[in-house]
């Protein structure tokens, strides 16, 4: 758990610490010339410290954050452009009026260069429109919503990590092209479940499969009866059944896919979402062979383990891909103010568009600069069989990298996104 | 001139402590913006106006909507949308959100006086709930789960992109909504919600249309809970399912319990405290807003039902009790006094 | 025709846990007068009472089936002995916000101690797997569950109505006064029968955590659904939330059936409707005017 210090109190105590160092040292590059405003670089976390989504982000992504500045300030000691780097942090409880008011008092009134997190699309989106308005940074990496780099993006936006595209893109064509061809797709019935259904209908179809019926279940909900059963009495009858779930309302289905007996019937289950904290509730053993797609794992290579095990001995626990993508992308912040010598928010989204790079958690990365999608490779995943649920030795030690999908599949082209930066 | 009217309508407060009063509250609307971030100041207000209308409901005739939330939220949906369609100031679009949720509210509130006390209670929240699913599905109007976003601060020309300015534009909005609900509560009309209040079949048998007050009254209340919900939404430039969820209905229940209801000012300042503790507990980074509620609904409820302004207000009334012993003050919505009413089927 | 009658099987299945919690709701609302919103914090605690067992002492689900419900019987009657007791001769909306106040608490309390993401909590072997029905074949978990609530509603009725306990609990619900003024002492059975309310949503907490995904918000918008259940039978009746749950059971099932995305919806304009024709509910009694 991140230490919590009042905001009065942690401001004073690093202005303090930044005027010792700024003595010491000198000054970086750009100190004399003033352009970190206030002399600090501030960030702030808006991400669900309470609610659903507080175990796969949460204050674990806080300290992420926190754990980056570390690293870029041991990294470029008196070279820095300040060591004066401030994190904040604010529950919004997925709430989007919670995140609205919260995004709005940290740039206009704590004085907050850049935004992370943000997990909830609705919660997402809010924060996009208040970075447009007081034309600050804000890199969203929680929210899987196309809308951020699509009919709603603007200049000061980046949408990290993943979105509904790269796992419609992922699972849909992999499973389709593996011989499984008519699909039964249930999906909650918002934003995010709706997305999802129209990625994986597109998808399926490209791949040349077919939907045989897509029914929007109620959210949330804790009883699927309906769909298990109706699922074997389609013509024709499908071979797989696509869960669009997520967090619990995906644990029932799980649970009622087993219990129903579908998979003896013929009818294979495909996850659309699924984070390394709902593998763990659910249990792998439910679970096992499931194939899903994620744009990173802790165990996928050893710079990424590396990586982890810093993690783990700070914070105990393994990291899932909303940790290391707040990692990955408050470096590339903070690198992309070394560069230019200034937090202005104008220069570093300048700085960033086009730029390329690639780094534990990100391969093959781009901010493309036509929507602000930072795109980079994805891989589709299986879960390990086990025969135990003990078997599992590790937090979130059960996935194997089954294909790499390269950024330029799992990111539709910029040309469609529909986003106009105006 | 007015605050003489103000002064002689309300009974059982000295004149001086009353103009004092109401030239304090004036001086606190007026200065809150200095006092804190405006944004919150001006959430502060239209929770306000929000308890203050729901207090009309439930402190002054004694029925306890457990939906509000569906007033207030349709309401922000509704303003944001014609604020988004029509290029009119904001005002009109507030103004037009209320009267859609006035609408809205007619049918439902034909169907909820059907049945009163807990029941009424139950059949609120049941309808509210309805409200939600329906802002949930009709993604095309309300953009879902995506909220409705970008609402403009349109006024006559002027620039209110600083939260500042807006909230002096508003305030006129919601204090002419927290006036006429002052004005109806010390109406002959008010007095009629308080003889249903006390005593549903003695005011029948009086030969009030107690249904038809009661209908009345629930319009009122949602019309102006629909101001309210309708400038939140135009100050924070959207509007989402939160605000039509059940525990916006119950948060604003518990400004009025906290505060204390039937007393038109506690709803008010139980908003200021709820609003600043939910902020407080945002940015300290507690992770417990349903503990903390659940606790100030517990404890209020168990240790003092009058609430903070009930409770100061029968403090100082007891010291005064000599000079005003005609005590039988129907403004008072003292809780403690109250029978429990006939168990209605 | 089999799709049909398997649509049935379901409804029938999902109305068993709305008439377990209606029914707790019920008694509890006739004999203290009070509507407890801490209702479905209770259902969620059966559920977790179950995991905790199981997880911490390796109680298997059997025993928690007994064990639970007695548990959170005795925690409710404390509950209403302490708190809910000082209130019952008060505005009754007072219980009811005290009672909203407990579940935010508990479910905050459960949220804190046990994190957001559910609990994992397997069947009993010997209900794992698949019954053949005839028609069609169900899980034997779920035609167990329907079959325990069935039979815990006809018990529950049959000691009210044929025990002298139960005379009084009915008498006390149906006709509050006159009871009191026959001069039976109602008040004895008050405690008792709030803890039976509460081990009733226990009990099904406790069914619920091999099929539901356990977690501290389970019950939370269950609890608005049980609400529009005991309208719809009449708040006061026993049969009629019994048979009101298993009616919007089968409402909401085949509403997922055909038309999914309204499925919601149709549990509250059936209430609309039955406000509208028969204000006291499908079967609770007229008693003097409508309001």
């Amino acid at each position: 758990m991140a230490t919590k210090l009042k905001k009065a109190g942690a401001l004073t105590a690093t202005l303090a610490m930044g005027a010792v160092i700024a003595g010491c040292a000198g000054g970086g590059p750009e100190s004399e010339g003033g352009k970190i405003t206030d002399d600090a670089i501030k960030l702030g976390v808006i991400t669900d410290l309470s609610s659903v989504y507080s175990e796969l982000a949460g204050p674990n992504a806080v300290e992420a954050v926190k754990m980056a500045v570390e690293d870029f300030k041991a990294e470029h000691g008196d070279d820095a452009v300040t060591q004066n780097i401030e994190v904040t942090e604010a529950d919004h409880q997925n709430k989007p009026e919670i995140a609205n008011t919260t995004a709005r008092e940290m740039y206009d009134r704590d004085g907050v260069d850049a935004i992370f997190d943000v997990p909830t699309s609705s919660a997402a989106l809010a924060v996009a429109n208040i970075a447009k308005q007081n034309q600050k940074m804000y890199f969203n990496i929680g929210a899987a919503t196309t809308e951020l780099t699509g009919a709603q993006c603007n200049p000061y936006t980046y949408h990290y990590a993943y979105n509904t595209h790269m796992l419609a893109h992922g699972t849909g064509k992999t499973v389709t092209e593996q011989g499984s061809k008519s699909w039964y797709i249930i999906y909650p019935d918002y934003a995010f479940g709706q997305d999802m259904n129209k990625s994986f209908t597109e998808a399926i179809k490209e791949s040349g499969g077919n939907v045989v019926k897509a029914d929007a279940t109620p959210f949330p909900n804790d009883n699927f009866a309906t769909f298990m059963t109706k699922a074997p009495t389609l013509t024709p009858k499908p071979d797989v059944l696509g869960t669009m779930q997520a967090g619990d309302d995906l644990v029932n289905v799980v649970n009622q896919y087993n219990e129903f007996g579908l998979q003896d019937k013929g009818i294979n289950l495909a996850v659309g979402l699924m984070f390394d904290t709902d593998i763990a509730s659910i249990g792998v053993k439910k679970l096992e062979g499931t194939l899903y797609t994620t744009p990173w794992f802790w165990n996928l290579d050893d710079r990424s383990r590396e990586w982890a095990d810093r993690f783990k001995q700070r914070t105990g626990t393994r990291p899932t891909f909303d940790h290391a993508a707040n990692y990955s992308a408050t470096m590339q912040y903070l690198e992309a103010v070394q560069r230019t010598g200034t937090d202005d928010a104008d220069a570093i989204r300048k700085e960033l568009d086009g730029h390329s790079f690639d780094d534990f958690f990100a391969r093959n990365a781009q901010f493309r600069a036509a929507d602000h999608a930072v795109t980079h490779d994805a891989y589709l995943a299986k879960l390990a069989k086990v025969k135990k649920e003990s078997e599992v030795k590790e937090d979130f030690d059960f996935t194997k990298a089954v294909k790499k999908i390269p950024a330029e599949e799992a990111y539709m082209d910029a040309a469609d996104s529909g986003c106009d930066m105006g | 001139m007015i605050l003489t009217r103000l002064v002689k309508a309300t009974s059982g407060w000295s004149p001086v402590l009353r103009i004092g009063m109401l030239v304090v509250g004036l001086a606190l609307a007026l200065g809150l913006p200095w006092m804190m971030y405006p944004p919150i100041a001006l959430d502060i207000v239209a929770w306000g106006l929000f308890a203050v209308a729901l207090d009309l409901l439930l402190g002054y005739t004694g029925m306890l909507s457990f939906g509000h939330a569906a007033f207030w939220g349709s309401s922000a949906y509704a303003t944001g949308i014609i604020a988004k369609q029509v290029g009119l100031p904001f005002y009109f679009a507030v103004l037009g959100g209320a009267l859609v949720v006035a609408a809205l509210a007619l049918p439902i509130a034909m169907l909820c006086v059907r049945r009163s006390g807990i029941y009424f209670a139950m059949v609120t929240l049941a309808f509210a709930q309805m409200i939600y699913f329906i802002a949930n599905q009709w993604r095309a109007v309300t953009g879902g789960e995506n909220g409705l976003q970008g609402v403009p601060r349109r006024f006559f020309g002027v620039d209110l992109t600083d939260s500042f300015y807006f909230y002096y534009a508003a305030l006129p909005l919601l204090l002419l909504g927290l006036l006429g609900a002052w004005r109806v509560v010390h109406s002959p009309f008010g007095r009629v919600m308080v003889a249903i209040r006390e005593n549903q079949a003695r005011a029948r048998a009086l030969g009030y249309p107690v249904d038809r007050y009661k209908v009345q009254v629930f319009v009122l209340s949602a019309f102006l809970a629909g101001v309210a919900g309708g400038v939140y939404a135009v100050s924070h430039g959207f509007a989402s399912l939160q605000e039509v969820y059940w525990t916006t209905s119950g948060k604003v229940v518990v400004m009025n319990i906290l505060g204390g209801m039937g007393t038109l000012w506690g709803p008010v300042l139980g908003a200021a405290i709820i609003v600043q503790l939910e902020d407080y507990l945002a940015t300290a980074g507690i992770d417990a807003t349903n503990l903390v509620t659940g606790v100030i609904f517990v404890v209020t409820v168990l240790l003092f039902r009058r609430g903070i302004w009930g409770t100061v207000r029968y403090l100082v009334r007891s010291r005064t009790a000599t000079r005003h012993d005609s005590a039988a003050d129907e403004e008072d919505a003292e809780a403690e006094s109250r029978p429990a009413p006939a168990r209605q089927g | 025709m089999s799709g049909l009658l398997q649509q049935l099987f379901n409804g029938l299945v999902s109305g068993s846990f709305y008439a377990l919690l209606a029914l707790g709701l019920s008694v509890i609302f006739g004999m203290l007068g009070v509507v407890n919103f801490a209702h479905g914090a209770f259902y969620m605690l059966g559920a977790f009472g179950a995991f905790v067992l199981l997880d911490s002492a390796g109680l298997n689900w059997w025993l928690a089936l007994l064990v639970v419900p007695i548990l959170l019987g005795v925690i409710g009657m404390v509950l209403e002995r302490a708190f809910v007791h000082r209130l019952m001769h008060l505005f009754p909306l007072y219980n009811f916000l005290l009672t909203f106040g407990i579940a935010l608490i508990l479910q905050d309390l459960i949220r804190l101690k046990y994190g957001v993401t559910s609990q994992p909590y397997p069947r009993p072997t010997i209900l794992d797997g698949m019954v053949d029905l005839g028609v069609f074949t169900y899980p034997k978990y779920q035609v167990f569950v329907l079959v325990l609530s069935i039979v815990l509603s006809v018990l529950v009725w049959l000691v009210l109505t044929r025990t002298r306990v139960g005379m009084i609990v009915r008498a006390s619900t149906e006709r509050a006064e006159l009871t009191q003024s026959l001069g039976i002492d109602v008040r004895r059975w008050v405690t008792p029968v709030f803890g039976f309310g509460i081990a009733l949503a226990g009990l099904a907490g406790v069914l619920a955590a091999p099929m539901r995904a356990v977690n501290s918000e389970m019950g939370a918008d269950l609890i608005i659904v049980i609400f529009a259940v005991v309208v719809i039978g009449g708040l006061g009746s026993v049969v009629g939330s019994v048979a009101a749950g298993y009616i919007v059971g089968m409402l909401t099932e085949f509403g997922n059936f055909y038309i999914p995305a309204l499925s919601q919806i149709l549990v509250f304009v059936l209430m609309a409707l039955v406000l509208l024709l028969r204000p006291a509910g499908l079967f609770g009694r007229e008693e003097g005017s409508p309001a």
